[in-house]
């Protein structure tokens, strides 16, 4: 118990939910202690119940639980929302000046703090929430000084003044309750330790990512839960000499990147859910120019408008199948916050190598969670920067036929051709979806259209053979029965290992970051009695794939209430499913 | 970029397709000398091609270029731009393809004022279809899709483009060739968006707005001494619907195009070989 705290701030949306809830995350980074954050909204901006819930621990963690210990609760819709994780032990603090009466079931502990009175003490209402973060230190014995670098970062740039008044603030509530309240007995009491953490989430994480891989362009239009990139990436990209355009729709977005890849730029586009199907329209185009680009779809619940800010991994077919005709591609899917770093990296070299078109696949889970890494989990010196077959001035001359026209779709072994970008003397060519010649130019002939398809999927075969399509592994790798999975449910998954452990239940877990192309699992699959693989959808679209690739049949694990999975309810169902009957292999 | 340049060496080696007589003949020539004498060569220069008849341009000239999908062109050209400050830019179409599908993409690449020219061939009907009505088809035009003409009164993009905020607006006509030439060049070295809506007479399926209409029709603002950089000149003659101009009908003199007012001056196709050397920074700001 004296080990992890799981902390929540709840309320109306528009009443600061999340910035407080940043600050408490940042104190306990600071104070070396591990963060796995979570959110809980609603699609709308003002009004409508709103959380922000951090779990912390001494040591890693990588997941959510079904435990609330202590929650600062704003509106009695906060408590209601959140019975089923509240317990004997937890703490509630709430205002009761305001004007609403809080019910809170009698065998949890109310702390009554004046937010609003205290807040007003210290210098202004609006710093209401502090104080209630100054109550929760005083509760899980934390020392209210780890909030206030996080509070100078969070309004340093309003001025001393405001800096001292929140420190303030948070003091008042942290000596209210100390003088009103005797919580020894909740046993809360948060060690800190000397490690150096930074705090961020799979968004910020894929934008670092891109920013180390060289992306200088971005075109996106705003969508939940993509646009988070587009913000990290505006005021940051200009330092590298980069621009963000926020187009007019997706179309215009993914046609953006589309020029600015073919202008030479490293370019990039994000969006999720109805502007994936937009961009589709293009994808092809941008597969048969034998553009390098990366599109990001951080995946939200649909189908259509859906659940625009829920969890799901519902879009991996259209990854895989989307698009008109036939068209080769590469589909990365990070399957944790450090992977979304790694595999942007990843995709633009990629998309640069093969000169295709790659999807970076995330989910809103990930691109929501703020998480605490060493800083060294993101060490730029490891970076790799891989720009293909690039030519120029000096080596185009072997590319060009004998009129001297570039052939910049020319038929090779690995079916990459050279790639010669605007300003290269003797390199202007045309591109074009139409299919072409060597050169570009438009052709309907039988020969040259086999030519082309077949050069386009060789760049795939060639990549499946070049490139180390590895996955992560997890668990006793002797165990008989073996777990899949694919993006964000790694670290729930990695979680419930623990809880299987208590229970001697002993698995293998892999987590495949590759979609398309992807590890051949066949072997492990056949090593193991039971298969189960987990995912964030209906209809099972990765153990499809496995049962395609392996010819055995899987057991499923399915979530798509909106909600990802949490480490001991995965547990519970891995349990379930290995006690159910084997489907025929 | 060499001095010695001719509009041919912006000629591919492919032999246009174009029915004889298309006016797209004489557009893509105008185009070709405007580039030539604006002191571009083919290695310095983009053209970014629409679908139709029209968007075929891009194939028959010869450039760094990219032949998109339908209405998509200036998004494409507004990121090669963006990449590449330093490469002339031109975007080529249809009305179809610019008014229609593509008419949201028009008025944001109005408004945002990317340093490009958008030259559009203006034949009043789709060509590449086999004649159906476009955007820019009079009311009462009969076409297989509406035997009693579309009912409704055509898009004006001249207009269009003043409401969205242009910076450059002209009209020519592809038979007239050195006015033809003269205005798109103006177009080239215009600060801005610069935007040419081409009369190209479709000689196949449009019957009404042919050559000798035209040549009867048009007025040229120049000799009828209009001066492009007076707003409500400019409007009178855009919205008079009574005749067809031809010429510059306005140019905002301070135009500032989108890369001075974002301070987007670099050659993003350069990057280092690794992560940039202050990248650490970036990962610190999450502490
Ligand atoms: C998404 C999409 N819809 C429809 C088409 C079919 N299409 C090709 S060209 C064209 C119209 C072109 O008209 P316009 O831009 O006026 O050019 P023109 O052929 O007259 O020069 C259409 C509808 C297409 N290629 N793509
Ligand atoms: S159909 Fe019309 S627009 Fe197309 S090439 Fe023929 S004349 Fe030109």
């Amino acid at each position: 118990m004296a080990e992890d705290l799981n902390w929540a701030i709840g309320g109306e949306a528009g009443d600061g939910i999340d910035s407080t809830g940043k600050i408490f995350a940042q104190a306990l980074s600071r104070a070396g202690r591990h963060v796995y954050t979570s959110k809980d909204f609603a699609s709308r901006i003002r009004g409508g119940y709103t959380a922000y819930k951090i779990r912390t621990s001494v040591d890693d963690i990588q997941s959510v639980v079904d435990r609330l210990d202590v929650l600062v609760a704003l509106t009695q819709r906060t408590i209601d929302e959140n019975l089923d994780e509240l317990h004997e032990g937890s703490a509630i603090i709430y205002d009761g000046e305001r004007s609403w009466e809080a019910e809170i079931p009698d065998e949890m502990t109310a702390v009554d703090v004046p937010l609003k009175s205290l807040a007003e003490d210290a210098g202004g209402a609006i710093m209401r929430n502090v104080v209630a973060l100054g109550a929760a230190c005083a509760i899980a014995n934390f020392d209210v000084e780890y909030l206030d670098e996080a509070l100078e970062k969070r309004f340093g740039g309003k001025g001393s003044k405001i800096v001292e008044n929140n420190k303030k603030a948070a003091r008042l509530g942290e000596e209210y309750v100390e003088e009103n309240y005797d919580l020894d007995h909740l046993g809360y009491d948060l060690e800190t330790t000397d490690n150096d953490y930074v705090l961020l989430n799979g968004n910020e994480a894929i934008g670092m990512g891109a920013l180390a891989a060289g992306c200088r362009f971005y075109a996106g239009y705003p969508i939940t839960p993509a646009t988070t990139i587009m913000e990290y990436l505006t005021g940051r990209i200009e330092e590298y000499g980069g621009h963000v355009v926020q187009a007019e729709d997706e179309l215009s977005a993914i046609n953006m990147a589309l020029g600015g890849a073919r202008a030479g730029a490293r370019s990039m586009t994000a969006t999720s859910g109805a502007g994936i199907d937009l961009m589709t329209e293009t994808f092809g185009l941008v597969a048969t120019s034998e553009t390098p680009m990366v599109i990001c779809d951080v995946q939200r619940s649909g189908p259509s408008t859906g659940m625009p800010t829920k969890q799901e991994q519902g879009d991996l077919n259209m990854a895989l199948y989307g698009g008109h005709g036939e068209v080769p591609r590469f589909v990365v899917a990070p399957t944790s916050i450090t992977e979304c770093f790694w595999k942007t990296i990843e995709a633009f070299n990629l998309a640069e190598k093969y000169q295709t078109p790659v999807f970076l696949v995330s989910d809103l889970a990930m691109s929501v969670t703020e998480q605490t890494f060493p800083p060294e989990a993101f060490d730029m010196d490891a970076v790799e920067i891989d720009r293909g077959k690039l030519v120029d001035d000096d080596t185009i001359d072997e590319w060009l036929d004998e009129q001297g026209r570039f052939r910049a779709h020319a038929v090779t072994d690995d079916g990459v051709s050279p790639r010669a970008i605007p300003g290269t003397t003797d390199g202007a060519h045309m591109s074009t979806g139409l299919e072409h010649d060597e050169l570009g130019r438009r052709t309907e002939a039988q020969d040259e259209r086999v030519r082309q398809v077949d050069k386009r999927y060789r760049k795939v075969e060639t990549a499946q053979e070049r490139e180390d399509w590895e996955y992560r592994e997890f668990g006793n790798p002797d165990a008989d029965d073996l777990v899949i999975s694919w993006g964000s449910n790694e670290g729930a998954l990695v979680e419930a290992l623990g809880y299987l452990e208590e229970e001697g239940t002993d698995i293998r877990v892999i987590s495949v970051p590759y979609i398309f192309p992807r590890p051949d699992l066949t072997d492990e699959v056949e090593a193991a009695d039971d298969v189960i693989v987990v995912e964030c959808n209906a209809t099972g679209q990765f153990a499809d794939l496995i049962e395609h690739d392996t010819l055995t049949r899987v057991k499923r694990i399915n979530k798509y209430t909106g909600v990802r999975f949490k480490a001991d309810e995965l547990a519970e169902e891995i349990t379930d499913q290995l006690a159910a009957e084997v489907p025929a292999k | 970029m060499s001095s010695d340049v001719r509009f041919t060496d912006f000629k591919s080696d492919k032999q246009p397709t174009w029915c004889p007589g298309c006016g797209d003949f004489g557009t893509m020539n105008g185009m070709m000398k405007a580039l030539a004498e604006t002191g571009n060569d083919p290695d310095n220069t983009f053209v970014v091609a629409g679908i139709g008849c029209s968007g075929k341009i891009g194939t028959y000239m010869h450039s760094y270029a990219l032949h998109g999908v339908h209405g998509r062109a200036l998004p494409v050209g507004t990121g090669v731009k963006m990449a590449r400050p330093d490469i002339e830019v031109m975007v080529a179409g249809g009305d179809g393809d610019g008014y229609s599908i593509g008419a949201g993409h028009f008025v944001h690449a109005v408004r945002r004022n990317v340093d490009m020219s958008y030259i559009v061939m203006d034949n009043r009907i789709y060509g590449l279809t086999k004649g159906q009505a476009s955007p820019t088809s009079r009311s009462d035009f009969e076409t297989s899709t509406t035997p009693e003409g579309p009912k409704q009164p055509p898009v004006n993009p001249l207009a269009l483009a003043l409401a969205s905020g242009a910076s450059f607006i002209a009209q020519s006509f592809a038979s007239d060739a050195l006015r033809h030439q003269e205005i798109v060049q103006q177009a080239i070295e215009h600060d801005g968006f610069g935007f040419v809506n081409v009369f190209s007479p479709c000689v196949t399926f449009n019957d009404v707005d042919t050559y000798d209409y035209f040549r009867d029709n048009l007025v040229d603002l120049e000799e009828a001494g209009h001066d492009p950089s007076d707003y409500e000149a400019a409007k009178e003659v855009i919205l008079d619907s009574d005749k067809e101009y031809q010429g510059v009908m306005y140019q905002d003199e301070n135009s500032v195009p989108y890369h001075e007012q974002h301070g987007v001056t670099e050659d993003m196709s350069e990057i280092p070989d690794g992560a940039p050397e202050d990248a650490m920074d970036l990962v610190r700001e999450f502490y």
